[in-house]
């Protein structure tokens, strides 16, 4: 058999984001990998500690525009823990609020970018029409499509006035059925499982070795949600089943996906339903001690962790975050493991890579 | 948006984007204007290439990082000689929040001629589909050999209307007092205060904000406010233009006479709620007088 | 508003019957707190067992029952040692933060935290190395996602990992120099913000011609 390096780009990938593969063949099934980031590399954690701790919020909203409301949640949360600050419960449900309209809205663009790949172009137009509901959503309650600028140090600065509250629930209510739609599409469609089911398949104990997080462990059927095992904000009072899948294919990531984002409706719904009256933030200009702390969340990606450090000044010592994406690459070796090249664009997109989380 | 949509619908106009290594908060929008109806490109006889060779069009987003930079340029050199190039979002006109980081090669006019802006972070689709227009307008008139009209830009456009996005922000100097809470929160570097003879002067280059509305969150007597004025695309030949400004007066202190910025009623209205003219004095008042006002003569 | 330590237990209770626990597990966080207390000192014990008596863990836990354990390893050859004996518990390895602590250069002294998912909890262990000519083993072979966390950590700070299958860089361009986090002080030496400075003088000449 004929060994042969190929060298795949953004282009060649489908990939929003550029990110080069360097592929070794064998005849025409992929034998092995190099993932080769960089590209997006912005020496984001270098320029978090010449920026003052406010600066940071609006930062880190920048790191990655897919998952941009768990960054500024995430790191609020961990000056939060330094600071002693407990924020004010309204503040909490609105914080789980914004992060769930980011998660539909960031699984559906996967899974609308994989439908492209595979070349199913009314599937592709079909999934970013539906995304259209959350997208037209955040810009009617936060004032941007992509970047909600909710969160501060110690809350929130976004509310939800009743008619908002009335325009969410009819936005979830539009979401219902053609989330339950695309759920039985993506399980059950023969065009959709020729190409999905039983590729990229990554099994359970190379998920566990390659340590992923997110919607490509639970595809594996490992249970680990962040919202669940470690609960922060709202979620502690919020009923949810952790989705998993065990097939670890590409259809099986893709179903994980689609049972969050209708499940993220229900989220929505009982955040709003239970949404207590009260300040939505502990206080404006609160003082930072040193100190260090972790927060991690539940990014749409998976895990997300934050670790702080800092001294009684403005500026951190140190800012360190690992971005669910960063776990997730070493994985593609498996999946990719002897699938031929044509299924590769597919197979990339399906652990819905962030490249500007991971190369920061 | 003024197209002649008949002309070019025969032969479409290729749009070819480069990510410089952006958040892929313009990618993803650019991704929905081939894939909404409502925002598709189309509507403007345009389709999306994969091919630089093709471009008409070229929209670059992001910052311009140093590990992009020579795939970036190997890209634009492929492109036609006389397409249009347009900066989408801040980050390829100054950086943005990126601005001076050790990884980053910006602006991107360093290293290639840009013909419009279209600010924003990101912009939404309705401000992209007008970047496009207005690239093409250039192009029509390159092609016809005459100057690319420019119409005034002046104030709120006609096109601008009252939708909640976060655009253009607007600065009223009476109600400023000086704190610079807004330079202080802004991650972008957009905000500069400059001392002169009779005032202190704010000005808020648009080129540099990203539209957080941080500034206005924290400014304590609402002098800065964001507008729903989303149409910021500009010709690139006015990149340093696109400011905010206003001068915040000095006056003298009613006490000594000594030049300074006198306390908006604002301030006292979110210090005191209800200011009795007691109060009312000291919004005119120096620090020293204040001092003297409040507690008497400081002693020795 | 509710308050959580009411809704607490009920939640731990539907855990409990969903899921199936093992000895050890932050999981049982019940509210007398004497199942957590097992975990916690099964981890110190465990981590003292490998890296020597005098190492302890300071246990935090948050308002919603989350615990992060910290605990600053007695010498940077307990790393290899500790980082098995949370690998035999069953850790994740989950972040790597190499950083310059407070006053590191009067001191001489940097610290490198590796940060383990223990089902939730978070455990925290610090080395505590010299500035100059630091050293640390790879725990690559041990955890094969730290790969990466040891790429970056090797290019971003002048630190030596010893052992690491594959020492190339992996964000930072060719042509950078190495370790740019080393350089934190004084910033001016290293990026003096001349881009910015750059394009606001431009801004401000702009504002005078039209004035």
């Amino acid at each position: 058999m004929t060994t042969k390096i190929i060298e795949l780009g953004p282009h060649q990938l489908a990939l929003e984001e550029p990110m080069y593969f360097r592929v070794r063949l064998e005849g025409d099934r992929v034998a092995d990998l190099d993932v080769m980031p960089g590209q997006v590399h912005r020496g984001m954690e270098h320029l978090v500690m010449r920026r003052n701790l406010y600066q940071n919020i609006t930062l880190l909203e920048r790191l990655c525009s897919l998952c941009s409301n768990s960054h500024p949640s995430t790191f609020c949360t961990a000056v939060e823990e330094v600071a002693g600050i407990v924020i004010p419960p309204r503040a909490e449900y609105l914080r789980a609020v914004a992060d769930e309209i980011k998660r539909i809205a960031s699984h559906l663009f996967c899974c609308a970018v994989q439908a492209n790949a595979i070349g199913e172009i009314p599937l592709f137009r079909r999934v970013m029409e539906i995304r259209e509901i959350m997208q037209r959503a955040k810009e009617a309650i936060y004032g941007n499509r992509m970047d909600l600028a909710a969160n501060v140090i110690g809350g929130v600065r976004y509310d939800l006035t009743p008619e908002a509250v009335a325009y969410l629930y009819q936005a979830m209510e539009d979401m219902k059925k053609p989330l339950d739609e695309l759920y039985l599409q993506f399980a059950n469609n023969p065009a959709l499982m020729a190409r999905m089911a039983w590729v990229g398949v990554l099994p359970r104990e190379a998920a566990v070795e390659c340590a992923v997080v997110g919607p490509v462990a639970r595809a594996c059927g490992i249970d680990y949600d962040v919202r669940k095992k470690s609960p922060y904000g709202a979620y502690d009072r919020l009923d949810f089943e952790v989705a998993t899948q065990t097939a670890g294919d590409v259809r099986a990531r893709n179903l994980v996906r689609l049972a969050e984002a209708r499940q993220s409706v229900s989220l929505i719904e009982q955040c709003l339903a239970q949404l207590p009256a009260g300040p939505l933030c502990a206080d404006t200009l609160p003082e930072i001690p040193a100190g260090e702390a972790i927060a991690k969340s539940e990014a749409p990606r998976g895990e997300l962790m934050y670790y702080l450090r800092t001294d009684g000044s403005d500026f951190p010592v140190r800012l360190k975050w690992r971005v669910p994406s960063y776990m997730n690459w070493d994985a593609l070796k498996v999946m990719l493991k002897g699938e031929p090249v044509a299924n590769i664009p597919l197979i990339v997109n399906s652990i819905d890579p962030c490249i500007a989380c991971t190369d920061r | 948006m003024h197209m002649q949509v008949e002309e070019t619908a025969v032969e479409p106009v290729r749009l070819f984007r480069i990510n410089t290594g952006s958040c892929n908060g313009c990618d993803v929008e650019l991704a929905v204007t081939s894939a909404v109806t409502e925002f598709d490109v189309e509507q403007l006889g345009c389709r999306y290439t994969e091919s630089a060779r093709e471009a008409d069009v070229v929209l670059i987003t992001g910052p311009l990082t140093v590990r992009a930079r020579d795939e970036v340029l190997r890209l634009y050199a492929a492109t036609p000689r006389d397409k249009v190039t347009v900066a989408i979002g801040v980050c390829p006109v100054s950086g943005g929040v990126f601005r001076d980081s050790y990884a980053v090669d910006g602006p991107l006019e360093r290293h290639l001629p840009v013909d419009v802006n279209v600010p924003g972070c990101p912009p939404r689709p309705q401000a992209l589909l007008a970047g496009i227009s207005e690239a093409l307008a250039i192009r029509e008139a390159r092609r016809a050999g005459v100057e690319p009209s420019r119409k005034p830009k002046q104030g709120k456009r006609p096109n601008a209307d009252n939708f909640p996005a976060r655009g253009r922000l607007s600065f009223d100097a009476g109600a400023c007092v000086d704190c610079r809470m807004c330079r202080h929160v802004c991650a972008a570097g957009a905000i500069r205060f400059q001392e002169g003879e009779d005032g202190v002067r704010l000005t808020l280059w648009h080129n540099s904000c990203v539209f957080c509305g941080l500034c206005c969150h924290y400014c304590p007597t609402g002098a800065l406010s964001v507008t729903g004025d989303w149409r910021l695309d500009h010709p690139a030949s006015d990149t340093f233009r696109q400011v905010e400004r206003g001068e915040i007066p000095y006056a003298p202190c009613s006490g000594c006479g000594e030049s300074i910025v006198p306390a908006a009623p604002q301030l006292l209205h979110a210090a005191f709620r209800r200011p009795n003219p007691e109060i009312e004095k000291l919004a005119t008042l120096c620090p020293a007088c204040r001092q003297v006002m409040s507690i008497g003569a400081p002693r020795r | 508003m509710t308050d959580c330590a009411e809704t607490m237990p009920e939640r731990n209770n539907l855990l409990r019957d969903n899921l199936p626990t093992t000895p050890l597990s932050p999981r049982e966080r019940v509210p007398e707190g004497r199942v957590r207390d097992a975990f916690e000192d099964g981890v110190a014990a465990a981590l003292a067992l490998a890296a020597g008596e005098e190492t302890t863990v300071t246990w935090r836990r948050d308002r919603k029952g989350v615990v992060t354990g910290w605990c600053r390893l007695p010498s940077g050859e307990a790393l290899l040692p500790a980082a098995r004996a949370v690998a035999e518990l069953n850790g994740r390895l989950a972040m790597v933060t190499p950083y310059l602590p407070e006053r590191a250069r009067e001191k001489g002294e940097r610290e490198i935290a590796y940060h383990f998912d223990l089902d939730g909890a978070t455990l925290t262990l610090t080395v505590i190395l010299p500035l100059q000519w630091a050293r640390v083993p790879s725990l690559t072979p041990i955890f094969r996602n730290c790969d990466w966390h040891e790429r970056e950590l090797m290019e971003l700070y002048d630190v030596q990992v010893v052992g690491h299958p594959d020492p190339r860089r992996l964000f930072l361009d060719h042509t950078l120099p190495n370790a740019p986090f080393e350089r934190l002080v004084p910033y001016s030496t290293f990026t003096n913000a001349a881009t910015g400075k750059a394009l606001w003088d431009k801004v401000l000449a702009g504002e005078r011609e039209d004035a």
